[in-house]
């Protein structure tokens, strides 16, 4: 879990018409980003940050409370708290705590049913005599699970530490709100100069980052990838896609040792990650196949990509027998081939495999 | 706008401290608050004659299109197949070396490995694979946050939509490369590449494999590049990069002469100025 610091601000907690409260709190958020640039505007009035780097960098948990609250308080009233996860963080921030890692069980414990924000739950649970997460959290999971169904797993987990946020609709997160915020604080031009302090982050970076960060409130954690090259020996294997995140630097190692078998450079600009189906026949109209021997059973002569209609071969390479794992159950047995259409514009690399024909890339 | 310095004479040491003093004052109001207060953002050498400023210009909005591209729905599989992507990729490369970051939204299939040869250096290169029906806010959102966005609209977008998100370009001052595929562009952009005479080389009956691709890019743009510019290409060459063509100068580098581009640039007859 996420050691996060939250700042919360009482009187910006609720939205007002002209929207005075969403410039004071991106002024909040401004004053913070000061010290740390991967700020997150949870809702109106509460915004948390990673707090494990800037802790290190500021001289401890404590001091870096210090720092923010100080920083911040001069434009709205503020609490300022330290937590493992963002739910725990909010209470710690209500009381203006620090609670140190590992210990959120404990702290949680004596906080009522209520504070889950799934009153149903809490009703229930109240008849049954389980008035506080603690009592909640000793209950064992899978009876949970049973009673309560995945709503009440996931107010469980919270409860017992295992997780740091509530799932929405019924969590804190109002995902609008910080599209919102982000939206008008992209319109704020960052503090020159002011992010470059720890981990070598420069305007630059931050920026993007902040931009990434929401398309991530926008579509969700995952949409958002980076590449890496690594070995392999198909165009497929050499990447690997990464959810990018912000307080991950991003590893540069790039792998260049040489891999046999693999396609000849240059490398397709479009790899499918679902392949297409295709059709490859001969002057006759019959299917071309790719031979036990790993020969092509006849001449190429006309290509179908998922049901459009027929182009003309105009050349191909190939093909090239792969057996993949040929020691294991998951043994492979294919063949790729380069197939170029319409009077050599256009280049496709085909894999064969049980029989059928796939465009797995395209040299777009 | 600039302070106005003391009127330089040589060997006084009070009007040296003055110049160095108005210098430092100077240097502190020119000081980019960040990069993106360059007017300019690099290209590939062989791209560069393509464009008026042989850079990017910030704020503005390119469309490549393949020549196969307008009306071919339903011709040949498998999304854009006539250049497109890759020219994009190329067209990021410079800037992405030289520290601007990058994002491809709407490109499920891009090949990382194409994209590192032809130079966009992946660390900072963002993918939004799938942006689904609020691609143009995630296109919006990443304007607002790097210098240069490929943008491939999954559906046809409304004019209204296109011209906001070219209004934002201008004003974030991001370069936006649309590679409209199927899905088309309504606005008119600040310039148009059209890929044509695509070739592969190589690669014959049975025997070879795809060594490079010969293309021909034509620009089209507004004001100062009406006259469309021609430029023959190996895109990708042998090793994935992109290089001009033999027949028009040879391989260029950053270091070819003004007159060796100009020489090098073959442009379409036809259209007065």
């Amino acid at each position: 879990m996420d050691r996060l610091l939250v700042v919360r601000c009482p009187e910006l907690l609720e939205e007002d018409e002209g929207g005075a409260v969403l410039r004071s709190f991106i002024r909040v958020i401004g004053a913070v980003e000061t010290y740390c640039p991967w700020i997150t505007a949870v809702r109106p009035g509460i915004c948390s940050l990673p707090a494990r780097g800037p802790a290190r960098y500021f001289g401890g948990e404590e001091a870096l409370v210090e720092l923010i609250a100080d920083v911040t308080s001069g434009i709205t009233p503020v609490e300022v708290g330290m937590a493992d996860g963002l739910f725990a963080s909010v209470l710690a921030a209500r009381g203006g705590l620090v609670v140190p890692a590992g210990g959120t069980r404990e702290f949680l414990a004596p906080f009522p049913m209520g504070v889950l924000g799934n009153p149903e739950l809490a009703e229930l649970l109240e008849r049954l005599g389980i008035r506080t997460l603690g009592d909640f959290a000793s209950l064992p999971e899978s009876h949970v699970l049973g009673r309560f169904g995945a709503d009440g797993v996931v107010c469980h987990m919270v409860a017992s530490g295992q997780s740091g946020e509530l799932a929405e609709p019924g969590g804190l997160r109002l995902s609008t709100t910080g599209r919102r915020v982000d939206q008008l604080r992209n319109g704020v031009p960052a503090a020159a100069g002011q992010s470059g302090f720890w981990g070598g982050v420069s305007d630059t970076d931050a920026r993007a980052a902040r931009a990434l960060t929401a398309v991530q409130h926008l579509l969700g954690p995952d949409s958002v990838v980076t590449v890496r090259l690594q070995g392999g020996r198909n165009p497929g294997e050499q990447a690997r896609f990464v959810t990018w995140n912000a307080h991950e630097t991003p590893d540069t190692t790039t792998i260049h040792a040489p891999w046999p078998g693999r396609i000849p450079p240059p490398a397709p600009a479009s790899i499918h990650t679902v392949p297409l189906p295709a059709e490859l026949i001969d002057v006759a109209g019959a299917p071309v196949t790719v031979s036990g021997r790993g020969l092509l059973t006849a001449i190429p002569s006309r290509l179908s990509v998922e049901r459009c209609p027929w182009t003309t071969v105009t050349a191909w390479a190939g093909p090239w027998p792969t057996d993949e794992r040929w020691w294991s159950r998951s043994r492979r047995r294919s063949a790729r081939m380069q197939v170029v259409t319409d009077a050599n514009a256009h280049a496709r690399l085909l894999l064969a495999e049980r029989g059928r024909w796939w465009v797995e890339a395209t040299y777009e | 706008m600039f302070v106005s310095l003391a009127s330089p004479r040589a060997g006084s040491a009070l009007t040296r401290e003055m110049s160095r003093e108005s210098l430092v004052i100077l240097a502190e109001r020119t000081r980019p608050i960040s990069s993106s207060q360059t007017r300019l953002l690099p290209v590939a050498a062989p791209l560069a004659d393509l464009f008026p400023d042989r850079s990017l210009r910030r704020g503005s909005t390119i469309v490549v299109t393949g020549t196969g591209t307008v009306g071919r729905e339903g011709t040949t599989g498998g999304g854009t197949v006539s250049g497109e992507i890759s020219l994009a990729l190329a067209l990021l490369a410079q800037a992405s070396q030289a520290g601007s970051w990058c994002a491809a939204i709407g490109l499920p299939d891009v090949g990382a490995v194409a994209s590192h040869g032809l130079g966009v250096d992946l660390v900072r290169f963002a993918l939004v694979p799938r942006p689904g029906p609020v691609w143009a806010e995630a296109a919006a959102a990443m304007i607002d946050g790097t210098d240069l966005v490929v943008l491939c609209p999954p559906f046809p977008p409304r004019p209204a939509m296109a011209r906001r998100l070219i209004a934002r370009a201008k004003e974030r001052r991001a370069v936006l490369i649309v590679v409209p595929g199927r899905a088309g562009w309504p606005e008119c952009p600040d310039m148009r590449l059209t890929i044509d005479a695509i070739h592969w080389d190589g690669i014959g009956s049975g025997e070879g494999y795809l060594r490079r691709r010969r293309m021909t890019v034509t620009a089209t743009g507004r004001r100062s590049a009406a006259r469309p510019v021609q430029q023959h290409l190996w895109l990708p060459s042998p090793t994935g990069s992109i290089e001009g063509t033999a027949s028009t100068g040879g391989i260029m580098d950053a270091e070819s002469t003004a007159a060796e581009s100009t020489a090098a640039i073959s442009t379409a007859p036809g259209r007065p100025r």
